[in-house]
């Protein structure tokens, strides 16, 4: 029989500890997110990466940050308030859509792409339908070509409008977003009526769009069309004439024209460093050949410029948008497309111009009536390259500035 | 289709591709050994009579025989899209030189199908994967790894267990994959 002072047994730690109990102290809780991997290093630069001279110290950014768009975690390495280096680690979200693709016919594997970029879904329908396109030698209907460019101009716009507000919420601005979100919810609604969705489309299919423009969206688009401008214009007001946001932006994140290059970078990001590559001029596709437009550039290649850049964007797929509506030719929505379709083996690839920059597709078919590989390219994903490259030697609260000016979408970064 | 474009090509690389150049569309398409990949893509990168600055898109590509990295390049001199397939590399072993030296941007999509497909960049010097977990073990794009819920394959759809289904029906007994006409 065990008498009263009898010691407790000793304490055996669980396989398994978990938070709930209360013997296991703080500390072993908080080491899940390690920063520091425990195997050897495995590459070159990791081996750089992981290794702290004296006064450094590694912080984890996310993988819950809300500036980090999404489920990225950077684990930072600092010394002070000075970042020295840092590394992106990805995957959070990671589904596998270059797989499920596989195992989808073709007008299956349209749906996956919305999901891609939340933001601007639409641009992700449309490099993957065009390369089916291709595979299949489907003529597209010249009305069907004006309706994708106006569906996408739209989303674009949506897109860098809401670039806007989350720019300045990243650097601790509340108001613009308020702003931002009316301009892309007006948008929203209205893709939603042309659509039947609001975020995730589903819109375009092979050889057209789902369907034509319906009475809903025309009379939402002419109404938002006759402000839109005065709109925007008032609302960049918030930010372009707002000192302390231009001396935060102005030199911060230098990227030069030849690094530009060298990372691949495509988009908004590159011809803000001065290289006007811009897919619907060097590369036309659809009906771009027959409109008007310009290709905004600019030479610094800051984060103010970065904005800016984006800002001039809005305006030239305004005058984009109007001229669809002028131009608009009658005629079908779809071509006569079967059910079932079988490409021939061969390849295609195509590209698009989205708010983010070059969105491709190369698919491969074998003969059958699924792809036989799916390649998804993502611009976020090589624009978030830079941030190893722009962040070293700035304070810890510009590698928020920084990666909001990059804007990244971690949904396509993480296919 | 840029004729004149294939007439350069065939000039510059002639016994250098290890295949015929196909045309189609907005597309060219070269074949090279995964040996002679940097020097073709300097010539291609820094010669003024092909300036290809712009790396569009870097990819592996499993087609169930042989590996290949597909490389897609813009240039200003043409109107196509070029495809730089480098070609016949082994499944068991694939290897192929890094292109960062040229484009740094490329460093990540060479993870991403060192990640994929277990292919090594030879010269990348951060070739560790990118999605899936460090201790993860296979290679989830190549054609002999099946997905679990393979429901759109499978024959006996929604009858047989989940775990039964992992090795689809229709696959070889050598463990690849449906039969396939892609070169």
């Amino acid at each position: 029989m065990p008498t009263r002072h009898e010691p407790a047994a000793p304490y055996e730690i669980p396989a398994h500890p978990s938070a709930d109990d209360p013997r296991v102290t703080l500390e072993e809780q908080l080491g899940v997110f390690e920063p520091i991997p425990p195997y050897p290093p495995r590459t070159e630069r990791e081996a750089e990466f992981y290794t702290l001279r004296d006064g450094e110290m590694f912080i984890n950014m996310g993988p819950q940050h809300p500036s980090t768009h999404g489920v990225l975690r950077v684990v930072l390495k600092l010394n002070g308030e000075q970042v020295v280096d840092l590394d992106p680690v990805l995957g959070y979200l990671h589904r596998g859509v270059e797989k499920l693709c596989e195992n989808a016919d073709f007008h299956q594997a349209i749906c996956y792409m919305d999901p891609l970029e939340y933001v601007s879904s639409l641009f992700c329908e449309w490099p993957a339908v065009i390369a089916f396109e291709k595979l299949l030698d489907v003529q597209v209907p010249r009305r069907a070509e004006y309706i994708r460019v106006l569906s996408t101009e739209l989303n674009r716009v949506a897109s860098h409008a809401l670039f806007m507000g989350w720019m300045a919420l990243d650097l601790g601005g509340l108001t613009p977003i308020l702003y931002s979100f009316i301009e892309r919810d007006e948008i929203v609604e209205m893709l939603a009526a042309l659509t039947g969705q609001r975020m995730l489309f589903n819109y375009f299919r092979i050889g057209g769009v789902n369907g034509d423009l319906n009475h809903e969206f025309m009379s939402r688009l002419g109404d938002w069309m006759s402000r839109a401008t005065e709109q925007i214009e008032a609302n960049l007001t918030l930010l372009n004439e707002n000192e302390i946001f231009v001396r935060r932006m102005r030199g911060l994140g230098v990227l030069d024209r030849e690094t530009a290059l060298r990372m691949a970078v495509s988009g908004p990001n590159l011809r803000a460093s001065g290289v006007p590559f811009d897919v619907r001029r060097a590369h036309p596709y659809s009906v771009f050949p027959e409109l008007e437009f310009d290709i905004p550039t600019r030479q610094e290649g800051d984060c103010l410029a970065r904005y800016l850049l984006r800002m001039d964007e809005i305006r030239q797929s305004l005058r984009i948008i109007d001229q669809c509506l002028h131009e608009m030719p009658d005629g079908p929505v779809m071509a006569r497309v079967p059910r079932l379709l079988r490409a021939r083996p061969g390849r295609a690839f195509a590209a698009v111009e989205g708010p983010r920059g070059l969105y491709g597709v190369h698919a491969i078919s074998d003969g059958t009536d699924q792809p036989f590989r799916m390649r998804i390219h993502d611009p976020s994903f090589v624009n978030l390259q830079l941030v190893p490259l722009l962040m070293p030697g700035n304070l810890v609260a510009d590698t928020m500035a920084i990666m909001a000016s990059l804007d990244p979408i971690m949904g396509g970064i993480d296919k | 289709m840029d004729r004149a474009f294939r007439r350069r090509l065939e000039l510059r690389f002639g016994d250098l591709l290890s295949g015929p150049i196909r045309q189609r569309h907005d597309e060219t398409e070269i074949r090279i050994a995964p040996a002679d990949v940097p020097e073709v893509m300097r010539t291609l990168h820094d010669d003024p009579a092909f300036r290809f600055e712009f790396l569009a898109d870097l990819c592996g590509i499993d087609t169930g025989r042989t590996m290949q990295v597909a490389y897609h390049l813009w240039s200003e001199t043409t109107p196509d899209w070029l495809r730089v397939i480098a070609d016949g590399l082994s499944r068991d072993e694939p290897r192929v030189p890094s292109v960062t030296f040229l484009w740094k941007g490329a460093e990540w999509m060479e993870r991403e199908a060192y990640d994929m497909f277990g292919i090594v960049f030879e010269g990348n010097r951060d070739l560790r994967r990118i999605y899936m977990p460090p201790d993860y073990r296979s290679f989830p794009l190549r054609k002999d790894f099946f997905i679990a819920d393979d429901a759109a394959r499978s024959p006996g759809a929604g009858v047989r267990p989940m775990e039964r289904t992992h090795v689809p029906a229709n696959a070889a007994p050598g463990g690849v994959v449906r039969h396939s006409k892609v070169d």
